[in-house]
């Protein structure tokens, strides 16, 4: 076979050489692109450069990314070993149960993640799947940040991100659920601000108040809230001393006749008094800061679009309250260590360096979650962004109650709210919605308590037969 | 003699060797056109045959991504009979299939015979360009765009519909209409590809037939019915088959504009199978429904291919 040389010699390409060599080339050129990179992930600039560990963390887009970015440039100073790369996973569809399912996918498509943000709704998933390691030896070895750990935060805070007695993540942020209500909208309806006694008739009578719906541009809503996500219906299943699984999240308590109390109340709401909309599609905050929406229930990360917009008419209470103590749902976010890490040591530098004081006041400023280094929520920074009762977000850490995040969260939580989504526009009576809900749930509370977290091995018969109702 | 013993040998040497060159040169061209099939070749093994032939592997796996493969032998195909949600389900892409399917070939049919028309050049292009752009965007944002126009509460179509007298509707909320809402989106979205399909089958039928059949007095019906509908019957055999297979592939209409819901309303196939695979974790089942869905679409292209002996006209 001639060389390129010698054809390129004689100065005469054939059709025949031609394609031969475009062959060559295109098979070359495709061959490299799928072989491996040869460069090693810490090489060096130089003989001078000091070698550093590439540690890449994954936070959620609950936080702009923008948050994180002076946190990376004080890194460059401070980890000097350490190539921090940062990437962020969407949260937005699905909340932490869709967060932790495209976590999971991630690894298991081959990325490698070091450090990982991940809530007490999605711990049990990576903690079952065994993708994190427990920290308890990293706080051992270092009694500094073990001091923090057990001095500057809440006992609360600390164990939800605790699995069988082990420290699963370093503390870092946390949210309960309060009310948000605009203050100029209650001035203008001639309604008193709530106080912290209200109950379930006092809110009633206040959205019948402040509520104005008529079909045309200039509708008011007087509350919105999330139809689907356990966390934004604990808020009120909690307060109604109820929840939708047990205390221990290993079976359904959905047939707590509380439970279709609270669903009833929020389902009037919508189709009785027509005083709040079908969350499907419902774009909550822009209705709010337009005056179109009076009242709505969030965690302390709804300040932020507040402070971008500049809207300041609103003020926080707590949620009105019906039966047993007064309680707020509290769920915690921290950073924890990926078992697959290559660089241990690096990522717990970059773990401690994450959860410090200096990114804590990086997320109180950009009115994020509620930090959980008591040190830093007590400074007054943290009343200066927010509105005037911004207090309440720490304060009711006392009465805080773990939002249910069991194992298997990401498949209990869509079930959830699927069947919610049929109470809300009215096509299931709030008792045909709970009872095709907890017969799914009980089928995937069985299959977790028997160690399988999948649906593989239980009939969806079983599930029809204890529903007893149409799928 | 001599001179031609010697000439003759010399002959028989010579075509030896234009045999033997030409043998070589038939092994090289070979090689090159293997080596030059070689990278789509490779390329449709890693993205399509071997994905495929992993999928059959793993109906009779439990696989969860993380953990090693377990054998289940028939397990993930039983319980494709156990699942009630599965019929639901199916019913659900049936109906998609059938009213997507059936409005964006007649809609791409209509404009396509509408921008044909006579008319400034201007105009048309505009035109073509207008109904072609939705292809041309990304559904998800389109997708983002529609859920604003159609939310129930202070959604702009409501708030027409309100300022006209008339009650707002439940687009995404009700069951019933969250599906006609994403069969409205989806023959907006892509009829724009059939119109030019069906444009370019237009295009290619002879204008001396019109002509002819002008002459011989046939009119705009009769020149429709035996000109136009015959001529455009392979084309629109194609655009049937590719917006059928597309429509029950449908994913991110589904996925952005209602998720699914409410409840299992609007819940697709495809998007099962997705979440059963990467939600739930469960490849071993979203395989075994994934060969159901390739089975069923291998079925009706078949029989598509059949009936087209009666109705598609290639001369």
């Amino acid at each position: 076979m001639s060389t390129l040389h010698e054809t390129l010699g004689k100065q005469q390409l054939s059709r025949r050489d031609l394609l031969r060599w475009s062959a060559f080339a295109t098979t070359g050129a495709l061959l490299a692109a799928c072989a491996p990179g040869v460069a090693p992930s810490g090489a060096t600039t130089g003989d001078s450069a000091p070698a550093q560990a590439k540690v890449r963390i994954v936070a959620t887009t609950q936080m702009p990314i923008e948050q994180w970015q002076p946190a990376v440039e004080r890194a460059v100073d401070q980890l000097p070993e350490v190539d921090l790369v940062l990437t962020q996973t969407n949260i937005s569809e699905g909340g932490w149960a869709g967060y932790s399912d495209r976590i999971v996918t991630q690894i298991a498509g081959g990325e490698q993640l070091d450090v990982i943000m991940i809530a007490i709704e999605g711990l049990g998933l990576l903690t079952d799947k065994k993708i994190l390691v427990p920290l308890d030896d990293f706080f051992l070895a270092d009694p500094t940040e073990k001091a923090i750990l057990d001095n500057d935060i809440h006992p609360v805070l600390r164990e939800m991100l605790q699995v069988d007695g082990k420290q699963m993540e370093y503390p870092f942020s946390w949210n309960n659920m309060v009310m948000y209500y605009n203050t100029a909208v209650f001035e203008e309806a001639g309604v008193e601000p709530p106080t912290t006694e209200w109950n379930w008739d006092d809110f009633l009578d206040t959205c019948l108040k402040v509520a104005n719906v008529q079909g045309n541009a200039d509708d008011r809503y007087a509350y919105s809230f999330w139809g689907n996500g356990m966390f934004g219906m604990a808020a009120w299943y909690f307060n109604n001393d109820t929840s939708p699984l047990n205390d221990s999240w290993t079976e359904s308590n959905l047939m707590d006749p509380k439970v279709a109390e609270t669903l009833q109340f929020m389902a009037d709401l919508i189709l009785k008094h027509k005083v709040a909309p079908n969350p499907q599609g419902w774009e909550e905050w822009a209705q709010f800061h337009a005056g179109h929406l009076a009242m709505r229930t969030c965690g302390r990360w709804c300040i932020a679009s507040s402070l971008n917009e500049n809207f300041t008419t609103y003020d926080l209470q707590y949620q009105p309250h019906r039966a047993g103590p007064l309680r707020t749902v509290a769920g915690t976010d921290g950073w924890g260590i990926a078992g697959a890490t290559k660089s241990p040591d690096a990522a717990w530098s970059v773990t401690k360096f994450l959860s410090n004081k200096d990114a804590s006041i990086d997320m109180t400023t950009s009115g994020g979650n509620i930090p959980t280094l008591r040190s830093v929520a007590e400074l007054p920074l943290f009343a200066e962004y927010g509105p005037a009762n911004t207090a309440i977000f720490y304060e009711s850490l006392d009465y805080a109650k773990t939002v249910p995040s069991p194992k298997n969260f990401n498949i209990v939580d869509p079930i959830l709210n699927r069947h919610y989504q049929t109470i809300w526009n009215g096509e299931k009576s709030v008792e045909e919605a709970l009872a095709a809900a907890d017969a799914e749930v009980r089928v995937e509370m069985e299959k977790l308590q028997a160690g399988r977290s999948s649906f593989a091995g239980v009939s969806t018969n079983k599930l029809a037969a204890a529903c007893g109702c149409a799928q | 003699m001599a001179t031609v013993a010697s000439h003759s040998a010399s002959s028989s040497v010579s075509t030896k060797g234009w045999f033997a060159q030409r043998h070589t040169n038939r092994v090289q061209e070979i090689f090159a056109g293997y080596l030059f099939v070689l990278p789509a070749a490779l390329s449709l093994f890693v993205f399509l045959v071997a994905p495929i032939l992993a999928a059959f592997v793993l109906v009779f796996m439990r696989y969860d991504v993380l953990s090693p493969p377990e054998y289940v032998g028939l397990h993930n195909l039983n319980q494709l009979f156990a699942d009630t949600r599965l019929r639901e389900i199916y019913w659900n892409t049936v109906r998609f299939v059938v009213f997507a399917t059936l409005f964006n070939n007649l809609l791409g049919l209509l404009l396509a015979m509408g921008v044909n028309r006579t008319m400034h050049a201007a105009v048309k292009y505009l035109l073509r360009t207008a109904l072609f752009f939705p292809v041309l965007t990304t559904t998800a944002s389109l997708a983002l765009v529609w859920n604003f126009l159609l939310t129930q509460d202070r959604g702009v179509i409501n708030f027409l519909l309100q300022q006209i007298g008339l009650e707002p509707v439940p687009w995404l909320s009700s069951s019933s209409w969250a599906m006609v809402s994403v069969v409205l989106f989806d023959v907006w979205r892509a009829c724009g590809f059939l119109m030019v399909i069906y444009l370019a089958g237009l295009q290619a039928i002879p204008e001396s037939l019109y002509e002819a059949a002008s002459i011989d007095g046939a009119n705009q019906f009769q020149r429709m019915r035996y000109i136009t509908l015959p001529l455009l019957s392979p084309t629109a055999f194609f655009a049937l088959i590719v917006s059928l297979i597309g429509a029950a592939q449908v994913f991110d209409n589904v996925w952005v504009l209602t998720g699914g819901g409410p409840a299992d309303a609007t819940r697709l196939i495809v998007l099962y199978i997705y979440e059963i695979g990467f939600k739930r974790f469960e490849m071993g089942y979203a395989a075994a429904v994934s060969l159901t869905l390739f089975l069923i679409l291998i079925g009706l292209t078949l029989f598509q291919f059949r009936m087209s002996r009666r109705w598609v006209h290639y001369d």
